[in-house]
């Protein structure tokens, strides 16, 4: 047995980095954005289920895949198979558990069991959270849409990636239940302890930030070894990288040089309307006083 | 009772399987393999290995597709099956010729590539990935250009210790999403859903081939699918294809079996890396890279077209 620790967000809200920040706490030599694992790296990925469950997870329905998932991660924990951010043996301070990322919000099957397969193979989820006032350009930029549609997609408690039924998508379906909804099921389920790691504050100080999450989880890092890592992963050598030889998790229609955007904190208050900032605020009001981003009593 | 011609081998049924080689009784032989309805246990006694919805115990095998169906295979020549929950057998029968069929190939001890084949001058050009790769889809779009139909999903290998290798059909038809068949303009020749809940459909190809009655073809290369994207998209042309040498053939080959973690657990490692001498022997193993897209499917099939004329496989355009 080998736990999981879920590296859980709703998308554009700092996974990546935080994936690259660990990974780099593992290594020996800088790592870059297109090496710190592949598709394969996902809860949702499709492939891996594929591989594992020896039938085509394409020809089920989204809602007879999400019947079989939890024990396919029962049973990659009780092997360690799942092939993680990190872990590549050695000193990597983090070679106790597979870390996993996911899109998935935490949601029950038709049978009633967790998706994920519940608190006994689980160590604990990271819950990543950036501020939705953020999320929605960088949402819109990702997924070629409007500002106006990715704040309607943030409100929707149906939303979804790789939810399509006319065409096969490349990963397994995760609902998302909207961004509110997405955090809510997080906080809500008992089974898995959460840890909160905030976008923001990686941004403040990633070295710090990181090493309160892992102290959190138990885990000793020296301080020398959390500024290296985040140094590494810092966001103009990211952008960097992927403006020289692009991003592989990347939307193709991105292009070159457009997943990690601006990676700033704040930067809706130039690039929303008032109207749309006011829609976010009212639609997430008592996530967003939960996690920060609004006084408490305005949700 | 329904007899067909599935890779190579001479199969009969209990119930009709759409979209494979029909065939005649043979009346002076056993057939290979017989599929059949029957009572099937949940669990193995005494299994050597697992996984969340697989045990295998000696030459048996148990595969459980949950509140679908399930079925055992036995040593390569016999797969029994029972539906669960309220299924009816037309919603289980694509696990049983698919992954049940391809997971007995591994018992029979035979070579078997995910992979969809076609026609290029009288012999078969796969196209190997894993699901959601475009492996239909391509086999579909060369068949509107006059490529034969030989395989959509599975690709079985046979002679690999010398001499020729061949390719045998694995049925007659291409299996495609309803984004795809509107795509290519196909939705004259789509038939019946793969399962009655999904948009995926049996479609008759364009092309006929001399795979059809089921006859198996000369290998001419094995093409691995690869999507455009950063980092190669940044750095090259739009599609390209690039040979493999023998050791990284012998790498993609492997990866490339279908069920790549029944090769190791079976001990035949030995088994893809003799394919993969053999496809290199055959015209070779190569490395195709383009976007997947449809608005670049003739310029893929073009590329494909020009890299045979120089490897003298066809004559001429098609």
């Amino acid at each position: 047995m080998k736990p999981i620790v879920w590296l859980a967000s709703f998308p554009k809200c700092g996974n990546t980095w935080a994936r690259l920040l660990l990974a780099n706490l593992g290594a020996q030599e800088a790592r870059s954005i297109n090496s710190i694992g592949t598709g394969d790296g996902i809860a949702s990925s499709r492939r891996r289920f594929d591989d594992v469950c020896l039938i085509a997870s394409g020809l089920l329905t989204h809602e007879e895949c999400d019947a079989m998932r939890p024990a396919l991660y029962r049973h990659l924990a009780a092997r360690g198979g799942l092939r993680a951010t990190t872990g590549e043996g050695g000193d990597d301070p983090l070679g106790a558990f597979q870390w996993i990322k996911s899109h998935d919000a935490w949601t029950s099957t038709a049978a009633g069991e967790p998706l994920l397969g519940g608190g006994t193979i689980a160590h604990a989820a990271v819950l990543i959270v950036r501020d939705p006032r953020d999320v929605v350009a960088s949402l819109a930029n990702h997924n070629g849409q409007t500002l106006e549609e990715a704040a309607a997609m943030m409100a929707d408690p149906e939303s979804a990636f790789a939810g399509r039924s006319d065409r096969q998508p490349h990963q397994l379906r995760q609902s998302l239940l909207g961004w509110s909804g997405y955090y809510r099921s997080w906080i809500e389920q008992t089974e898995v302890p959460v840890h909160v790691l905030r976008y923001e504050d990686l941004q403040a100080g990633a070295a710090d930030a990181l090493g309160a999450l892992l102290a959190a989880l138990g885990i000793a890092v020296e301080p020398a070894r959390l500024e290296r890592a985040a140094q590494w992963s810092a966001f103009e050598r990211v952008q960097a990288q992927e403006a020289e030889s692009g991003f592989h998790e990347a939307p193709v229609k991105l292009g070159t040089g457009r997943f990690f955007r601006s990676g700033r904190s704040g930067g809706w208050r130039e690039e929303l309307s008032e109207d749309l900032r006011l829609r976010i605020e009212r639609d997430h009001a008592a996530m967003m006083a939960r996690f920060g981003y609004l006084p408490e009593g305005k949700g | 009772m329904f007899h067909y011609v599935m890779s190579g081998l001479r199969v009969t049924s209990d119930l009709a399987m759409p979209g494979l080689i029909e065939t005649a009784a043979a009346a002076d032989a056993a057939p290979d393999v017989r599929i059949r309805q029957g009572e099937v246990p949940l669990a193995l006694a005494a299994c050597d290995t697992s996984g969340p919805n697989w045990q295998m115990a000696g030459d048996r095998f148990l595969l459980r597709i949950p509140g679908i169906v399930r079925m055992t295979l036995d040593a390569g020549t016999a797969i029994t099956w029972q539906c669960e929950g309220e299924t009816r057998p037309e919603d289980a029968l694509i696990f049983i010729s698919g992954s049940g069929f391809g997971l007995l190939m591994h018992q029979h001890g035979r070579c078997i590539m995910h992979g969809s084949a076609v026609e290029v001058g009288g012999r078969a050009v796969l196209f190997c990935g894993p699901s959601g790769a475009g492996k239909s889809t391509l086999a579909a779009a060369m068949a509107a250009r006059g490529f034969g139909h030989v395989a959509d999903d599975q690709c079985v290998l046979s002679g690999l210790s010398g001499g020729e290798v061949l390719v045998h059909p694995d049925g007659r038809a291409h299996k495609l999403w309803e984004q795809a068949i509107t795509k290519l303009d196909l939705a004259e020749r789509s038939g019946a859903p793969v399962r009655s809940a999904l948009r995926k459909f049996f479609v008759a190809p364009h092309a006929t081939s001399a795979a059809d009655s089921g006859a198996a073809l000369p290998l001419a290369g094995i093409y691995i699918l690869a999507e455009a994207r950063a980092p190669d998209l940044v750095k090259g042309d739009r599609v390209t294809i690039t040979p493999f040498n023998l050791a990284d053939a012998a790498i993609a080959v492997r990866a490339n079996a279908y069920r790549p973690a029944m090769v190791e657990r079976l001990g035949q490692a030995g088994l893809y890396l003799q394919a993969a001498a053999a496809a290199q022997r055959s015209g070779g193993v190569f490395r195709l890279v383009r976007p997947m897209n449809f608005a670049v499917m003739d310029e893929v099939i073009d590329a494909l077209v020009r890299h045979w004329q120089d490897t003298g496989l066809a004559e001429r355009v098609a």
